[in-house]
């Protein structure tokens, strides 16, 4: 759209390979369609449920168990979806970007070949290209995992309640969807074969587990599936899982509705025909390398968002990289995407928001006698009168003591971290000090102000 | 077989013939009530109305087009309309493929393009 602006002809290729159940959805990417549109509105169903329990405690009066509906609630989530989708195909045509619902692929210089759904093909040529493939889940390659298993490409659209569940993985992705699963009232268990939230700060995502455990979600750990089997076949049916441990030869077994695969994600870069075109991809990760100006190798091919190697997987980045990407290369203008001081949050049942350097990181970079690390643990006002936990909401801050104490990390664990966190990012890029933290006064009955 | 077309008045009527009509594409246009003289009060559903009917020739075979008057100037305004509760409408003229969030509203309808592809999309 930013291109169209500047009157350039724009053509969006975007087309879903289905998942091997089947599944496929409209245009907006990842995030709209299987990401964090429907995670957080699923986040909130959960939360939702919580809060009816909190609200007998603040005098509210109902006699009735309360229970919840999963197909009630997907389609809900997929009605909004579809608005988006049509929004974005309705922008598109306003703005005169020309749109293919077909599968692009380079078939040699400047050239590509777009494939629709009924296998037709057209030929388009084009001056600059830009890749914003993203990634799909990974599979385990293991037996019954394809035909068995579901990804989170499948989940948020689900016909029916997927039931007693199995979540494999310890990514962000895995844990949030673990968590809202068990706030709406399904037996949960996950799998992980070593630590929980690799490359975040790991005090942080112990106390996510530990708080997870505690709220009736089971751990298995130093576990990995070697074999899935359907017992029975159902809406959802029942699978057997067998699995190997990591640490010795233990075998154990387990019966599930739903096995729900969270163990990453690969890059799309492997059969759009970027060989044809030259331009390089990390072989292992299948991510592509681009300079600070997202470029590729190949001059007139770019890219953006999560093909991207070594940069965030953050769908505000990739929007952030596009828009001034095509500002750079048509608007005279100069500015390049920073990468560095990005905000983010885990949704998980307790909510952790971040900006910067996690603990290790910081040590690492700046060594342990330079930084200095202040922390505290809260205990919520709204979760007082119901008597939920006072010793699990946490924060931190880490900061550099070489350069007056400039805060270069921000950790907040607890309700509504996200919009917490939002606030300290724009601090932390204009430089904030400690003691300019100190001599902020704080908002008063809120989380924040800790 | 091409497609046929039902006027309808009111969201009793409306929303009777989209059940009978339940199983073929239904395409939905509303607008303000026209006079004695066949002018609508709402400005803006007069505009629309011959865009839009030049379109429906692109509509998939076997479709229901069903022109709906909504009421009067104050019917409409009216913040608990049927109209605004049961099908979530917030403008004159709407554009809408029944049972799917895609639809056209007020200046949207001016657009032949965004009509056609309305009208063509799945």
């Amino acid at each position: 759209q930013e291109a169209a602006k500047y009157d350039k002809k724009v053509m969006v290729l975007d087309f879903v390979t289905p998942t091997p159940l089947g599944t496929s959805w409209g245009l907006g990417g990842t995030c709209v369609n299987v990401g964090c549109i429907p995670k957080k509105l699923m986040h909130q169903a959960a939360l939702l449920g919580q809060a009816l329990q909190d609200a007998r405690k603040f005098g509210w009066q109902f006699t009735e168990e309360v229970k919840h509906n999963w197909m009630t609630m997907t389609e809900a989530v997929q009605n909004y979806i579809g608005s988006l989708n049509w929004g974005y195909r309705v922008a598109l045509r306003e703005k005169k970007v020309t749109y293919e619902n077909a599968y692009g692929e380079f078939v040699g210089p400047h050239t590509v070949k777009a494939t629709n759904k009924r296998g037709i093909e057209k030929l388009y040529t084009a001056k600059r290209f830009l890749i914003a493939t993203g990634e799909r889940p990974r599979y385990l390659g293991i037996p019954g995992d394809k035909e068995y298993c579901i990804s989170s490409d499948d989940l948020f659209s689900l016909p029916y309640c997927p039931g007693k569940t199995l979540v494999v993985g310890a990514s962000y992705v895995a844990l949030e969807c673990a968590g809202f699963l068990a706030g709406l009232g399904l037996d949960v268990t996950v799998m992980v074969r070593s630590i929980l939230l690799r490359g975040f700060d790991q005090d942080i995502a112990n106390k996510i587990g530990e708080y997870m455990e505690e709220h009736g979600i089971s751990f298995i750990k130093q576990f990995v599936p070697i074999k899935v089997e359907q017992i029975e076949e159902g809406t959802p049916g029942r699978l057997k899982v067998t699995a190997q441990s990591t640490v010795g030869n233990e075998i154990i077994e387990g019966e599930y509705n739903t096995v729900l695969l969270a163990i990453g994600r690969d890059a799309c870069t492997r059969k759009i025909g970027l060989d044809k075109v030259g331009v390089k991809i990390n072989e292992k990760t299948g991510k592509i390398p681009v300079n600070d100006e997202e470029q590729t190798n190949v001059p007139y091919i770019y890219a953006v968002g999560d093909v991207l190697q070594d940069k965030l997987e953050l769908t505000p980045v990739a929007i952030q990289a596009g828009r001034l990407l095509v500002r750079r290369l048509y608007g005279g203008a100069t500015s390049k995407c920073d990468y560095v001081n990005v905000p983010t949050t885990v949704f998980t049942p307790l909510e952790y928001g971040a900006c910067g350097y996690s603990e290790e990181r910081a040590v690492e970079e700046f060594g342990e006698e330079n930084i200095e690390v202040y922390h505290s643990y809260f205990w919520p006002l709204e979760w007082t009168v119901p008597s939920r936990d006072n010793n699990k909401c946490y924060a931190k801050i880490i900061c550099n003591i070489k350069d007056n104490e400039r805060v270069i990390g921000f950790h907040v664990l607890g309700p509504n971290a996200g919009e917490v966190t939002q606030g300290f990012a724009a601090a932390i890029r204009c430089g904030i000090t400690k003691e300019q933290l100190d001599d902020t006064i704080g908002i008063h009955p809120v989380c924040a102000e800790v | 077989m091409g497609w046929e077309e039902k006027q309808v008045r009111g969201y009793g009527e409306f929303a009777e013939t989209a059940q009978r009509c339940h199983g073929r594409p239904i395409f939905a246009l509303f607008c303000g009530d026209k006079d004695a003289m066949g002018r609508s009060w709402c400005p803006d559903c007069v505009t629309a109305e011959p865009i839009v009917r030049k379109e429906l020739h692109n509509m998939p075979d076997g479709s229901v087009f069903i022109y709906c008057l909504v009421g009067d100037r104050a019917y409409w305004k009216d913040p608990n309309n049927e109209f605004r509760k049961n099908l979530k409408l917030t403008g004159v003229p709407t554009l809408l493929k029944y049972g799917t969030p895609q639809k056209l509203v007020e200046e949207e309808c001016f657009k032949a393009e965004l009509v056609r592809m309305l009208f063509t999309e799945d």
